[in-house]
């Protein structure tokens, strides 16, 4: 799994390079699925319920599963890029959002605190914490700025599918629902408005766009439960290998 | 790829077409096949009601029989 990670990382590297005004959606879809390739691994999401491509490419209004397309991006635009792959059966999934260009102040703000709530959450992922802690966490340091975190959408546990029990999701109390226990590979992924929560999704199936067409942004990580803390899986293992535990990692 | 929360339950429409002991009613659904299940009143029980009335009804995947009615239609 982190080798699936790391290319996925990798290869996000190389799309948020790409992603400069005019390239098509398209275009870095095409990329996502070369780097992909040529690393050995296959693209996660293509075909996984009906998806057609390798990439989720959500473009400002749009949170997440957006398709890509002819569309170009221009100066300003801020785009999620989401991707997964699979190699030797294991899976790695995550996501982040870029700027295209030169992009206003709201709009780095809005992707700063996304990335921090991201971690807010993978820094309470440690055993006999719960899932609940983790939304907690994410929805804490996303509403105290003023945004507001996508309920229709969470985050899942993940291995040799795609999506695993147990359900993330990016919001509720804390204390609540599955206990962490070291092993667990979960993908945190808060999706953060500017507006309100709420999100439709467009006619495609796929799209999911906020209601008030305000801005959004989505960071995801694929992350183990380790009995010493969090470990980001596109990482190094950020623990001395003692024992067993080297054993296992 | 974030994935849709599974519903845990499905939302129903319906119709009480009996009352049963225990505060229960018998809800003919109304989707195809007019399944009907046994129903309980999900708030206080303090609502009354009569075969007739129509009625949104809970119901989990896992046990079509028995259902959940959440509020009147």
């Amino acid at each position: 799994m982190a080798r699936a990670c790391r290319i996925v990382i990798d290869t996000l590297d190389l799309l948020e390079e790409a992603a400069v005004p005019g390239t098509t959606t398209a275009d870095l879809d095409r990329i996502a699925r070369e780097a992909i390739e040529r690393a050995g691994a296959r693209p996660a999401f293509l075909g996984y319920r009906g998806f057609p491509a390798t990439l989720c490419a959500s473009v400002n209004e749009e949170v997440v599963h957006g398709i890509p397309g002819r569309r170009r991006l221009a100066e300003g635009d801020i785009i999620g890029l989401d991707l997964g792959c699979v190699v030797d059966g294991f899976y790695g999934d995550s996501a982040r959002t870029v700027g295209v260009g030169r992009i206003d102040e709201d709009a780095r703000r809005l992707m700063e605190t996304t990335l921090e709530a991201l971690h807010a959450g993978i820094g309470v992922c440690r055993p006999g914490k719960r899932v609940g802690d983790i939304g907690h966490a994410v929805q804490s340091h996303a509403e105290a700025r003023g945004y507001s975190v996508v309920r229709e959408f969470v985050g899942h546990g993940i291995g040799t599918s795609l999506h695993e029990e147990p359900q993330v999701p990016n919001y509720g109390p804390p204390g609540r629902r599955e206990r962490l226990v070291a092993g667990m590979c979960l993908a945190i992924e808060p999706m953060v408005n500017v507006g309100g929560p709420e999100v439709d999704v467009l006619e495609d199936g796929w799209t999911a766009v906020t209601r008030d067409r305000r801005l959004s942004a989505h960071f995801e990580l694929s992350v183990a439960v380790t009995a010493f803390g969090p470990w980001i899986l596109s990482e190094p293992y950020p623990y001395a290998e003692t024992g067993e535990e080297a054993a296992n990692a | 790829m974030p994935e849709p929360p599974l519903r845990e339950t499905l939302e129903v429409e319906g119709t009480v077409r009996e009352l049963l002991p225990n505060a229960l009613y018998r809800v003919e659904l109304a989707t195809e096949g007019r399944a009907s299940v046994t129903a309980h009143l999900a708030g206080s029980g303090l609502l009354r009601l009569r075969p007739g009335d129509g009625v949104v009804v809970e119901v989990a995947p896992f046990d079509a029989g028995r259902g959940r009615i959440v509020r009147r239609r």
